[in-house]
């Protein structure tokens, strides 16, 4: 293992891959006998207090963007506005309405809509909360203070796919009947009966299966190889750009200067790290419509 | 969903039919070649599963008017 991986490895779980470890917020006598700092003390076993495993950083920070987004909604929220002209009151947007509209036109209009089609108010208010979640929890990545894209953690992904999972099955089961719906989700219309039998465990697994984990796993992944790409980048280069010949042997100059053009690609990693958590934050509550829209969609 | 704009994930529905296809079927195949003790069984799942999957996308994404 090279000298900068060893690094990322890191001792200082703030920095490198240590990053991924939740750590508790209140530790706990246990845990700190079993720690030395925030590095667990190899081959020390204890037994994690509930504080321990539920009040950690992670969890704040999720917690944190739900109050944001939460907050954001309330204050771009449509409110009477005063006016001298009462015809006027609560009728003209405020910036701050026009700039709320917007966003949420872009979910109710660019996926609900145009998914969903019929009826599709009723699911607006999931979809924009999923999608404004999302989005807020990804740009932590990218930003001072959190540095780290909640759902590159996978079980708040899970926890995600698992409700969008509960609502596409649900409204289908609610429309059709459970047998109604089982039918129409695992055997599309116009299969011969000769072909059912292979064709409906197939369904069964993509439909019903393949869909929830792809959901939760894609999220994931995209954010957790995107961070550490940009670890890799970041801590490494500042490694080789300070390293000197003390630092480990077989060094050389070039080491500074790759570790410079290091530093300066990783703002270009930055970059796509932000188009990655806006396209993914999208493609997961399209998705999710998409999955409403064929658990509601008629036979013809 | 015959608004043109409404096929964003029809790509990803696609794939996992393929995939779902290949690993259904291929893995039953491979069961029973460890079961059986035979050897042809994994690959006619593996080729039933894909002509399964390309059956379904065709049905699915075929019929639309």
């Amino acid at each position: 293992m090279g000298p900068a991986l060893t690094l990322l490895e890191g001792s200082a779980p703030e920095f490198g891959v240590g990053a991924f470890e939740s750590r508790p917020l209140f530790p706990s006598a246990a845990y700190q006998s079993c720690h030395d700092g925030w590095e667990a003390i190899e081959g020390c076993s204890y037994s994690p207090t509930w504080t321990d495993i539920w009040l950690t950083n992670h969890i704040a920070q999720a917690v944190i963007g739900a109050l944001l987004v939460i907050g954001f909604w309330l204050i771009v929220k449509p409110r009477k506005t005063a006016s001298a002209d009462p015809n006027q009151n609560g009728v003209i947007p405020s910036k701050r309405q026009f700039l709320g509209e917007y966003a949420y036109n872009l979910i109710r209009n660019g996926v609900a809509r145009d998914l969903i089609g019929h009826d599709y108010q009723r699911y607006v208010p999931y979809l924009v909360a999923l999608f404004s979640f999302i989005l807020v929890n990804n740009l932590m990545g990218e930003t001072f203070l959190f540095m780290f894209p909640t759902f590159s953690k996978v079980g708040f992904a899970w926890g995600l796919a698992i409700l969008s999972w509960l609502l596409y099955n649900g409204v289908g089961i609610k429309k059709k009947g459970f047998f109604g719906y089982l039918r129409s989700a695992t055997l599309p219309h116009g299969v011969p009966i000769w072909l059912a039998w292979l064709v409906i465990p197939l369904e069964f697994l993509s439909n019903i299966i393949v869909r929830p984990l792809t959901l939760g796993l894609r999220l994931f992944a995209n954010l957790f190889a995107g961070h550490l790409v940009v670890m890799v980048f970041v801590v490494g280069g500042s490694w080789l750009l300070f390293a000197t010949s003390s630092s480990s042997t077989g060094y050389s100059p070039v080491w500074n200067v790759a570790g410079g053009l290091a530093l300066l690609m990783s703002f270009f990693v930055f970059a796509i790290e932000l188009l990655v958590a806006c396209l993914q934050a999208y493609i997961f509550t399209v998705l999710t419509a998409q999955y409403v829209s064929s658990s509601l969609a008629e036979e013809h | 969903m015959s608004d043109p704009k409404g096929n964003d994930g029809d790509g990803i529905t696609a794939l996992s039919y393929i995939l779902s296809g290949v690993l259904l079927y291929g893995g039953l195949g491979w069961l029973a070649d460890r079961w059986l003790g035979t050897g042809f069984l994994l690959p006619a799942g593996l080729i039933l599963g894909l002509a399964l999957g390309v059956y379904l996308i065709i049905r699915r994404f075929g019929a639309r008017p």
